[in-house]
Formats: structure tokens, C-alpha cells, sequence
């Protein structure tokens, strides 16, 4: 990746990073043809975090039947995050930017923490085409989406992209 | 649809696109595993896999397979215990080389072949819903990919053996 800077405007940068198992994935793979929570978060140590996460696991058990993706990314190691998502019982993927390389491309770096120089915690809910549907700021804890506002997002981008909404008849 | 096929044989199929022999943890032959990309079923023994298991390049591995007998009847995708050994294998915290569900019909778990090459971890989720065995493969016949990104298990159309991911 050479592009200096990537401003997240309409289309969230096809990121391409080691997954929790130490495989390189792209974004737009992982995605695929679904509508997809993407979370930017501190990492493992935060109880921010971790509070939305057990959210975010909720969550899960619905998004699974419903055709909806979830994809969380921070600066913890690979093997971190694989013990994070273990212990969590997520069963999504999460990406790991332990080099910072797209910490400041994608302007999300929390710059008031100078030690762990982690992502700002940031959720989207995008398209199949890495559009963005909405966005959410979580500095502030009550920034992030309920359970309930993500269910709306993602309702909506599967009404607008799935011809067969209104059942066939 | 899919058009990857694997079948366990007594001997080499003459017309495979991928074929490599089996052996028990102890040594002793354990038959052939074969594999064909074709759109038609090529032997009565094959079932549907996902495409991506199959790797004329893929290097030897060890193999937790499991392999119904589908005259005794064979669970739908949709029962509980299939889908939870599903959410099991998203949520392990050691993802194998590959895994594919098999299928005989659009429908009906048909089985499971799951490949490690690196330490072995003998837990397979699939082995809790039907009686599984591990195996030593030899190289030429199956390959590497990751697991869907999750937590979808449910996708969109039928006859695509999981963990295959798009329309």
C-alpha cells in the first residue's frame, strides 16, 4: 500500500491486513457480498472496549443467520487478538495492525494516547462495496451504537441491496 | 453450485484432477483421497466440497474427516447440532489449514474434512455431530484457505457446501 493518506469520506479504504491467525486479508474479501460492521477499537486492555464488545457479541447470534459480516480491527498483536476473540467467544474476524500502517492513513489515531498509540474507537456499517452507510465516534463511550441502532443500519443497507426484499411474488 | 468433488477410494481413481493416498496415524493404508472440479458427479462414492479445499500444489497434511453414512440418514444443515459445530469452528483459537463441509444434496450434512499442518488440535466440532477419523494425507490433493470472516454460518444459497461464502 503506497497511497500517503486515505480519507474516510462515502468509501471506507479496502484495508489489507494479518487476520487473527496471522493470514493477510483483504477488507473487501471479508466483507463480501454482505452488509458489515467494521470496528476500529483500542485493543484488549480498554473496558470501553470491552463493554461494547460483549454488546457486539450479542449481536452476533443474529447477525450469523442474517447474511450480516463483522469485522474489528486494532493494534494488538495477531495473537492478541486471537486470545481476546477466544476469550470473547466472537466468532468474526479480527485484523490486526500491529505496524500502525493504516493508523494515520485512515486519520483514525487516538492522539491523546501516547503509549499504546491505539485506532480511535470508530464503528462502521458499510455495503458490499465499502460504502458508508453510517458512522459512529466512540471516544466518548455513549458515541457508540446501541445493538439497536446497528440493527437499523444494517436493515437498511440490506433493504437497498438485495433485489428480493420485497419477497418475490 | 459447486463443482468440487472428493471421494474416499480402496484405490487410485484413473481420472482424478487430484488424488493422494491415506494412511492411518500408525502407518497402515488407509486408501485414497481423490478429488475432480467437474460439474458432474464423477464416481458413486463423491460428495460436493468446497472448491477451494482441493490443491494439486497443497502439500501433505493431517486430516480429521468425517463421513456419514448417508444410508443411515443424514442430518439437515439447519439442526442445532450441525450449526453449532459450525459456530464452533469459526470460534476456535487455532484455525486449520482448510475446512469443508460435504454435501449429497442441497440440504443434508454430509460430512466434513478439516486439514492441519501445523500442531495438531484434536478437537473437531463436526466429530460431535457424526463419528470422525484422523488420517495422514499425502501431498497433492488439498490445499490451504482461511475461514469466512463470520459470523454468518447461514449463506445465501443451497448446494454450496459450507464454508463456501458468496452467491
Amino acid at each position: 500500500m503506497t497511497s500517503p493518506t486515505q480519507s474516510i469520506a462515502d468509501v471506507l479504504a479496502d484495508l489489507e491486513l494479518p487476520d487473527h491467525a496471522g493470514r493477510t486479508r483483504r477488507l473487501s474479501e471479508l466483507v463480501g457480498g454482505d452488509p458489515t460492521i467494521v470496528q476500529f477499537y483500542r485493543g484488549w486492555w480498554c473496558p470501553k472496549e470491552q463493554a461494547f464488545f460483549r454488546r457486539l457479541v450479542e449481536l452476533q447470534d443474529e447477525a450469523e443467520v442474517a447474511y450480516s459480516g463483522i469485522v474489528s480491527i486494532s493494534v494488538d498483536p495477531a495473537a492478541t487478538a486471537a486470545a481476546f476473540r477466544a476469550g470473547l467467544g466472537a466468532r468474526w474476524t479480527f485484523l490486526s495492525d500491529s505496524e500502525r500502517t493504516w493508523l494515520d492513513r485512515l486519520e483514525l489515531r487516538e492522539t491523546t494516547d501516547t503509549l499504546n498509540n491505539p485506532y480511535l474507537p470508530t464503528v462502521f456499517v458499510v455495503d458490499p462495496d465499502l460504502r458508508i452507510h453510517s458512522r459512529y465516534d466512540g471516544y466518548w463511550f455513549w458515541g457508540r451504537p446501541t445493538a439497536e441502532e446497528l440493527r437499523q443500519d444494517l436493515r437498511a443497507v440490506t433493504r437497498a441491496i438485495r433485489p428480493d426484499w420485497e419477497p418475490p411474488r | 453450485m459447486s463443482r468440487a468433488w472428493v471421494a474416499m477410494l480402496d484405490a487410485p481413481a484413473p481420472d482424478a484432477d487430484a488424488q493422494a493416498p491415506l494412511e492411518e496415524l500408525d502407518g497402515r493404508p488407509a486408501g485414497w483421497l481423490a478429488a475432480w472440479l467437474r460439474k458432474a458427479k464423477p464416481v458413486r462414492e463423491a460428495r460436493r466440497a468446497d472448491p477451494r479445499l482441493i490443491d494439486a500444489d497443497g502439500a501433505a497434511a493431517l486430516l480429521a474427516i468425517v463421513w456419514p453414512d448417508r444410508d443411515r440418514g443424514l442430518l439437515a444443515f439447519d439442526d442445532l447440532a450441525v450449526q453449532h459445530a459450525r459456530r464452533e469452528m469459526l470460534r476456535t483459537a487455532a484455525p486449520p489449514d482448510a475446512v469443508s463441509t460435504l454435501l449429497v444434496d442441497d440440504s443434508h450434512f454430509a460430512g466434513s474434512i478439516t486439514v492441519r499442518r501445523g500442531p495438531w488440535v484434536d478437537d473437531d466440532p463436526f466429530a460431535r455431530v457424526e463419528p470422525g477419523r484422523v488420517l495422514h494425507v499425502g501431498a497433492g490433493v488439498v490445499g490451504a484457505f482461511p475461514l469466512p470472516v463470520g459470523p454468518v454460518i447461514e449463506r445465501h444459497g443451497s448446494a454450496q457446501p459450507w464454508p463456501w461464502e458468496w452467491f
